[in-house]
């Protein structure tokens, strides 16, 4: 099916692109970056210092973690001097007498800083408590008033797996990867394809290969560009969770939760899919004479519109649009690996979904081909969309 | 291998880009299509590479007893009008990555590369990057590309363009010893002294149509029997003086004492020296047969003349 010298083009398209020194620098400074991040949150994290507050001396308010509530006996107006000048105080609050026309608490701070949000808080329960005391509530009651609601969901229908599970995690996972993994290729498609027919190299390729030969080894050279990006970032994000589960949360490496036969799925689906965006992509790109001046490239990024509309319908997984998304073939390879990671189904529906991808990757690249070849023999014109879909729907080759 | 090309024509639109032209090169042989620009030349190649097909007439290529009617991409070597190769790639990467794509093998590739590299004395640069050439070393590596992987058929459009006098005979050093290898080529170029050096036979054409073919002793009997004086005289003399004495004559002026008189038929040269030698104390003459620049230029005056009328 694939002849030798596409797999040829397939890998120097690979290789043009993957410059491994490059992309182990740029995984460095990422993660130089990242750790730059942290940094600077852990130093300039305000919560883990003690803030000393004073407090008129009729609060009982408990001191915290973060918070030393004081109680001095000097005048309003030195408090504030103090806090002005030494810093003696982080804040001084004061509470408006009852008789007061707007009674209420004010906080005296020199500028706005984020730990006052966590005062505001520790205000709240304070007063909270005084307000239960006051109408003679118990604690317990008063814990009770305090907790949202409790809404369990009971799912009659056996196949869903329901709504917050690691299943989830995983379709919207695939959904990330596919954005990635069709990113790269959108990318090195269209420099690709609009670079070679500027550098006139086609003309001196197309007596040596056929043109569906050249698309073919294109589209599989780009494709594993794209697979490539997306193990990479598979890998970068199960380090993530290596990471944090070890590192953070002082557990150990837990996958007990993947779904690994959803998981054998996904690889065909996505591969599938790749393949059939970067034929969909090349047949955009070759229709382009000149990217500088074409529209036709942001074309190219329909091939995100099947990650979009999947995400859109992602938490009704039976619904009536997913189960459309999952059977078109141009968004099963994204709409069906996240059914199937959600809803349990017969193994014939993703079978089925899976061929019908299959012939549409099918008549993509023959399409494909088609239109590298007459738009190279336009010489310099750009076809036209209507020219487009006639080459789409003629069934002429060379 | 044989090709016979049959009354081919091909439109673009409304503009015809190839009338009827009809042509046969034999193996190992060298063919060169000349005219100026616009005259069909590439519009023929591409026709002979199978990127366009002929709207009429035919194509047949014979080869070990095998016919074709368009010429198969493994017997074919090609130097496109439109050069282009990877600048951010080496040069022996370029050329590998072509001859693979041609079915050699690595070890047949760097053989053949080695040899062509050193013919061009690039040998040295093997490993630099394309974009550090000039376009000249550009050019060169190129031309080893269309015949890496030893064609029957080798096709050039304008290998002579952008070269140097020095590098342009290096290029026709490398056709001759194509053409010692068996090699056939189909070249189309400007440059009439190296066409006339190389050339087995050649076709002339403008705006589409054949004008003139054959080798080049052929040629020069289809456009008559040309001839050219060179005069050189005692005294000084003018382009208006000359024209004066020989208003019906084609005359160049080379310095103040030399000039050029050309002839068409009918014209006698005797009679011309006769009324020239009443004006001018002549201190040497010189016969000359027409060049094919001259040919060239003489034809397609005549043509423009023709479709004038």
């Amino acid at each position: 099916m694939i002849s030798r010298q596409s797999m040829i083009v397939a890998k120097w398209e690979f290789l043009r692109f993957f410059k491994w020194k490059q992309q182990l620098i740029s995984y460095l400074l990422m993660m130089a970056v990242m750790a730059a991040v942290a940094l600077w949150s852990y130093f300039t994290d305000e919560s883990r210092k003690v803030y000393r507050i004073a407090v008129p001396a009729q609060f009982s308010i408990s001191n915290t973690e973060q918070f030393q509530f004081q109680r001095p006996t000097i005048a309003l107006d030195e408090q504030l001097a103090q806090l002005k000048d030494s810093e003696s105080w982080h804040g001084v609050v004061t509470v408006s007498p009852a008789t007061a026309a707007e009674p209420g608490v004010v906080l005296h701070t020199l500028a706005a800083k984020k730990w006052q949000q966590q005062l505001e808080t520790e205000l709240n329960n304070y007063f909270r408590q005084q307000y239960a005391t006051e109408l003679q509530l118990t604690p317990a009651q008063l814990t009770r008033l305090q907790q949202p609601l409790a809404l369990e969901y009971v799912y009659l229908d056996e196949d869903f797996k329901g709504k917050d599970t690691p299943e989830k995690m995983i379709a919207l996972g695939v959904l990330i990867l596919l954005f990635i993994g069709l990113s790269t290729a959108f990318g090195q498609v269209l420099l690709s394809i609009t670079g070679e027919k500027q550098q006139r190299v086609t003309e001196q390729l197309y007596a040596i290969v056929t043109p569906q030969q050249w698309m073919d080894g294109k589209v599989l050279g780009h494709s594993l560009s794209a697979m490539k990006a997306m193990v990479t970032s598979a890998l970068v994000m199960l380090l993530v969770f290596i990471v944090v589960s070890v590192v953070v949360r002082d557990n150990g490496v837990n996958l007990s939760w993947v779904n690994w036969g959803v998981l054998a799925w996904l690889v065909p689906f996505a591969l599938l899919g790749v393949l059939l965006s970067a034929c969909f992509m090349g047949a955009i790109a070759a229709s382009i004479d000149d990217p500088n001046t074409s529209g036709k490239g942001a074309v190219m990024m329909i091939t995100w519109l099947p990650m979009l509309f999947t995400y859109l319908v992602i938490d009704s997984p039976t619904g009536t649009a997913m189960t459309i998304l999952s059977w078109l073939p141009l968004t099963s390879f994204a709409a069906m690996p996240v059914k199937m990671a959600m809803v349990e189904l017969p193994w014939w529906q993703p079978a089925l979904s899976l061929l019908l991808l299959v012939a549409a990757l099918w008549w993509m690249r023959r399409l494909a081909g088609r239109i590298f070849l007459r738009g190279m023999q336009m010489y310099g014109k750009e076809p036209g969309w209507g020219q487009i879909v006639g080459w789409a729907l003629s069934n002429k080759s060379e | 291998m044989q090709l016979i090309v049959t009354a081919i024509s091909k439109d673009y639109g409304p503009v015809a880009a190839v009338r009827q032209v009809s042509f046969q090169i034999n193996s190992g042989n060298i063919f060169a299509l000349l005219g100026p620009n616009g005259a069909g030349k590439s519009s023929i190649i591409r026709m002979l590479v199978g990127m366009t097909r002929p709207d009429s007439g035919s194509i047949l290529v014979s080869h070990q007893d095998q016919h074709y009617d368009h010429v198969p991409r493994r017997l074919l070597g090609y130097l496109p009008e439109d050069r282009g190769l990877y600048p951010d790639k080496s040069i022996e990467k370029n050329l590998l990555y072509l001859a693979q794509l041609h079915g050699l093998s690595k070890q047949q590739a760097l053989k053949e590369m080695a040899h062509w590299l050193d013919v061009f004395e690039l040998t040295d640069r093997r490993l630099e990057d394309l974009k550090q050439l000039s376009k000249g070393n550009q050019q060169k590596v190129q031309l080893i590309a269309a015949v890496l992987h030893q064609p029957a058929l080798v096709i050039l459009d304008e290998p002579f363009s952008g070269l140097d006098p020095i590098n342009q005979e290096k290029v026709v050093t490398f056709l001759k010893a194509l053409k010692a290898r068996g090699m056939t080529v189909i070249l189309s170029a400007h440059q009439m002294a190296m066409v006339e050096k190389l050339a087995d036979h050649m076709l002339l054409m403008a705006q589409g149509k054949a004008i003139l073919s054959g080798t080049l002793a052929d040629i020069q009997q289809q456009a008559g029997p040309q001839r050219q004086i060179h005069i050189s005289c005692a005294g000084p003399v003018t382009a208006e003086q000359l024209q004066q004495w020989l208003p019906e004559l084609d005359i160049e002026l080379l310095t103040a004492n030399r000039f050029v008189l050309r002839l068409s038929a009918g014209q006698s040269v005797s009679a011309t020296l006769k009324r020239l030698v009443n004006e001018l104390e002549l201190t040497q003459v010189e016969m000359q047969s027409a060049d094919l620049h001259q040919l060239y230029l003489t034809a397609m005056a005549e043509h423009q003349r023709r479709e004038q009328a």
